[in-house]
């Protein structure tokens, strides 16, 4: 109940009256038939494909708008995550793929309609594609990872039929449409907030939403908090029924502590990125459901500068490789909560599988650094430094403490190095750094994928600055590999080079811990590594 | 009375012309800082899965970062006059607008915890000083130590997790309203004053129980200087001659101490009060974390970490500004407390 001032005038009375009947049922049902959803960061944009856009912004954007196709869900070791290799239809109904892998046809479902009631038609997805490959925003470097390039690619068969046409049988052309960016967009509508400086009107489209996704944004406060309300004809879910929460609030609160303090208490729904001490102690009273699903396509990585000495010695990395605590670093950073990327055993000296990231034969043996480091001429040491950002600060500080006490012991003077985000990426972008700790995120976690865009090129996501021609000619070819086999006989060589050169030190795949109230289903590790909110009911 | 008010103004006025040129100072210093600063807000923003060189050089021009430095800072002071602030990377709105929706959320906590902080600390210090050396004086000096050596996210976190977390009494420490709660029409930008003008006092309830721990943690800093300068000043103030002179001729206890010496003892306390105030409004980034509240000084320390130029700017603009005003205040509050004091 709301009070009521007694202000002359019966229209206010009237207006607040009306206002309080129309408000109360919707307040009772609310609380059960919303998801209250809180976060580190905050959604910055409605617009992903805006340079700066935040994870949250990802998530937003995947029940705002529908892309094409989806990827579909496996379980891994009992729990709920993507799947690359399934793809189903979103706004197509269906789609196929030519034999010689090189067009693409989607058939749209004839029942799509955007939230303005119009109805989606494959002018608007060939408008929306073409933003993508064209416009200067962020969905232009990542269709190129799937030789989606330009315009004339896409092509309108008839209203309900789109064709896009590649020049290689690109086995990510298909899957990087489910990716955040290439989402569909209502052409009309933002065709009339064009201008001629802004065509693609990115500028109009960040501050507002014109899609056919399963939500609508009720209220946008960036930094803040969006409020989501259902689109009750929304029917691309699994189940051609609309989403089930009737309405979504994303909150952001910056303070781990009271984000666990909130789910803890009931007052929110879901929260994944809390710090790994107060998850362990939340599971441990057992109140609340906690799914902790390693990051299959994240990657934690000790990176050595390649390019510069000592680190350009293979010994000198060798020896590094052998000299850090592993299982030490992996209690104290994560509570050994992820999946370690070290302690394999080779029997035969070579690669188990094809499959990147893999389980490196190393652990801590400081007598076979010791030999790296006299094989490498350094047997009394060096000095160096050991970085890492501020932001990682809670994993990356009691490491890098372990990192300079085990080093220590084999001569190896380390300087530990805190920097605040924008100063490491721009010394990783110059490469000035020689020694640190980093995390990548692949949305399309495949092997060649991996060593194309982590070890090739100079460019800020190879962290090693490894420059290896060999390395870089297989992975290119084993891109466009139409058998099997032989792309897992390349993924083999690969990863036998990555162990012997060892550019960089893979540590582990750390956990989602994603912790929400006991009556919360569906949750679904997503490549975005957010909440998509149409996975999500209440029992 | 007009003639009073009239020098009032005119002296107001000419502190405010006085101090353009620090302003300028504060600008052209902080946009300098920003640049000589390690750190590509490009290179940062570009952080895409996929972003490569063609992003971080397309960021770079949106910035304006590939002009050269006196360039910038022309496009900058031009942009300033025409009262646009740029635009955040971060949020990707205006940095005028942020600060907009954002300051009346600082000012609405740090006025609310300025308030409890006064209303707390000079009655304490008054209490200390009538007992110097006495078991109060002692209590009232443990109470201010505490509240100093205490960092306020300390107990921020504190606070939450016995009143919020333990007893449930307080509600969930989000922000300024509960998210369920509708806003009034926004006209102050002070929810708890929007909530009276709309009538609504339920939601004014919400508003102020939101209000209640972050302004106590900010307050529990602040206590102790305040505290500490009332009994100090006090002190001079009841040894010196009025005071005896008042009490010699029979005034009553509460007359000789609140209208003689405290009236008397208040002016180092109105100084310390200005201080503190500008100082808490920069320096409550930590509770305003802990609280996820919305407001400028968490802002600017997020558009810090990220380089993200315009939104500091701004920030410090802003606070240069404050600085001045409160300083401005705080002048006028002295010709009021001591009627003698004329400050040129």
């Amino acid at each position: 109940m709301r009070f009521v001032s007694f202000r002359p005038g019966c229209c206010v009375l009237a207006t607040t009256a009306l206002l309080l009947i129309a408000a109360a049922p919707s307040q009772a049902q609310t609380r059960a038939e919303t998801l209250r959803y809180v976060t580190g960061s905050a959604v910055n944009t409605l617009d992903p494909n805006i340079p700066g856009s935040t994870r949250e912004s990802f998530a937003l954007s995947m029940s705002t708008y529908d892309r094409l196709v989806a990827f579909g869900r496996k379980q891994l070791n009992g729990k709920w995550v993507f799947d690359l290799d399934t793809i189903t239809g979103e706004l197509a109904e269906s789609y196929d793929v030519s034999p010689d892998g090189l067009k693409l046809t989607f058939r749209l479902r004839k029942d799509a309609k955007f939230q303005d009631g119009s109805p989606v038609t494959a002018e608007d997805v060939k408008w929306s594609l073409d933003r993508c490959v064209t416009a200067p925003i962020l969905g232009k470097a990542q269709l190129l990872t799937g030789s989606l390039t330009s315009a004339d690619q896409f092509k309108v068969i008839d209203p309900l039929t789109i064709e896009v046409t590649l020049p290689k049988p690109d086995k990510l052309a298909l899957p990087n449409l489910a990716t955040v960016y290439p989402m569909i967009i209502n052409s009309k509508v933002a065709k009339e907030h064009a201008t001629a400086d802004d065509p693609w009107a990115t500028a109009w489209l960040k501050e507002h939403t014109a899609g056919s996704g399963a939500y609508v944004v009720e209220t946008f406060k960036p930094g803040e908090q969006v409020i989501l309300k259902r689109d009750e004809t929304w029917n691309r879910g699994s189940a051609n029924k609309p989403a089930f929460f009737k309405r979504v609030i994303v909150q952001s609160v910056p303070e781990p502590a009271t984000r666990a303090n909130l789910v803890e208490r009931g007052d929110a729904d879901l929260v994944v990125d809390l710090q790994a001490s107060d998850v362990q102690s939340l599971e441990a009273k057992g109140k609340l459901k906690v799914v902790s699903t390693p990051q299959y396509n994240a990657i934690t990585y000790v990176s050595m500068n390649n390019q510069m000495p000592p680190f350009d010695n293979v010994n000198v990395r060798r020896a590094i490789a052998y000299a850090l605590p592993y299982d030490d670093m992996f209690k104290a950073a994560l509570f050994g909560r992820g999946a370690p990327l070290f302690g394999a055993s080779w029997p035969d000296g070579k690669p188990l599988n094809g499959i990147y990231p893999f389980q490196q034969p190393v652990k801590l043996d400081l007598d076979k650094a010791r030999e790296y480091l006299k094989a490498a001429g350094l047997p009394e040491g060096f000095s160096t430094t050991f970085s890492f950002n501020v932001g990682q600060s809670s994993t990356a500080e009691p490491m890098a403490a372990l990192v300079k006490e085990s080093l220590g012991k084999i001569g190896i003077k380390v300087d530990i190095q805190k920097l605040p985000d924008a100063q490491m990426s721009t010394q990783i972008n110059e490469k000035k750094l020689p020694f640190y700790t980093e995390g990548i995120v692949a949305w399309l976690p495949s092997t060649d994928y991996f060593y194309r865009n982590f070890y090739t090129g100079n460019q800020r996501w190879n962290y090693s600055s490894i420059n290896n021609p060999d390395l870089a000619t297989i992975a290119q070819e084993a891109r466009f590999e139409p058998d099997k086999a032989k792309y897992e006989e390349a993924g083999r060589k690969l990863n036998a080079m990555h162990a012997d050169l060892m550019p960089q030190i893979m540590l582990w795949q750390p956990n989602q811990d994603a912790v929400m109230a006991a009556s919360i289903e569906g949750y679904t590790y997503e490549f975005h590594r957010q909440v998509d909110y149409r996975d999500v009911s209440r029992k | 009375m007009t003639t009073g008010l009239g020098a009032t103004l005119v002296r107001a006025g000419r502190r405010l012309l006085s101090s353009l040129p620090a302003l300028f100072g504060v600008l052209v210093f902080t946009f300098l800082l920003m640049r000589v600063l390690p750190g590509d807000p490009a290179v940062f923003f570009a952080s895409g899965p996929n972003a490569g060189k063609e992003e971080i050089e397309q960021i770079r021009k949106q910035m304006g970062l590939d002009k050269s430095v006196p360039e910038q800072l022309v496009f900058y002071l031009s942009d300033i006059g025409h009262g646009n602030l740029g635009r955040s990377m971060m949020t990707g709105q205006p940095v005028l607008k942020d600060l907009r929706e954002r300051l009346p959320a600082s000012l609405e906590l740090t006025f609310t915890a300025l308030l409890i902080a006064l209303i707390a600390a000079v009655p304490l210090g008054v209490v200390a000083a009538l007992r110097p050396g006495s078991v109060v004086d002692h209590g009232v000096r443990l109470f201010c130590a505490l509240g100093v050596c205490v960092p306020t996210f300390v107990s921020g976190l504190l606070l939450i997790y016995v009143f919020y977390y333990l007893l449930g009494l307080a509600p969930d420490p989000t922000g300024r309203i509960d998210v369920f709660t509708s806003l009034p029409p926004q006209r102050t930008g002070f929810l708890s004053i929007d909530f009276l003008l709309a009538g609504d006092v339920e939601g004014w309830w919400a508003a102020c129980k939101q209000l209640i721990l972050p302004a106590v943690s900010m307050a529990l800093f602040v206590i102790a200087p305040l505290a500490r300068i009332t009994r100090a000043s006090m002190l001079v103030s009841l040894g010196s001659d009025f005071v005896r002179t008042a009490r010699s001729v029979g005034l009553s206890c509460r007359k000789v101490v609140v209208t003689y010496a405290l009236r008397n003892a208040i002016l180092p306390v109105i100084t310390i009060a200005g201080i503190v105030f500008s100082t808490m409004l920069g320096a409550n980034v930590l509770v305003e974390k802990v609280f996820s509240w919305p407001g400028v000084a968490s802002y600017a320390l997020d558009a810090l970490l990220s380089s993200d130029y315009a939104p500091v700017q701004g920030f410090v603009l802003l606070m240069a500004s404050l600085f001045v005003l409160v300083n401005l205040v705080v002048d006028i509050c002295y010709g009021i407390a001591d009627p003698r004091v004329s400050i040129e």
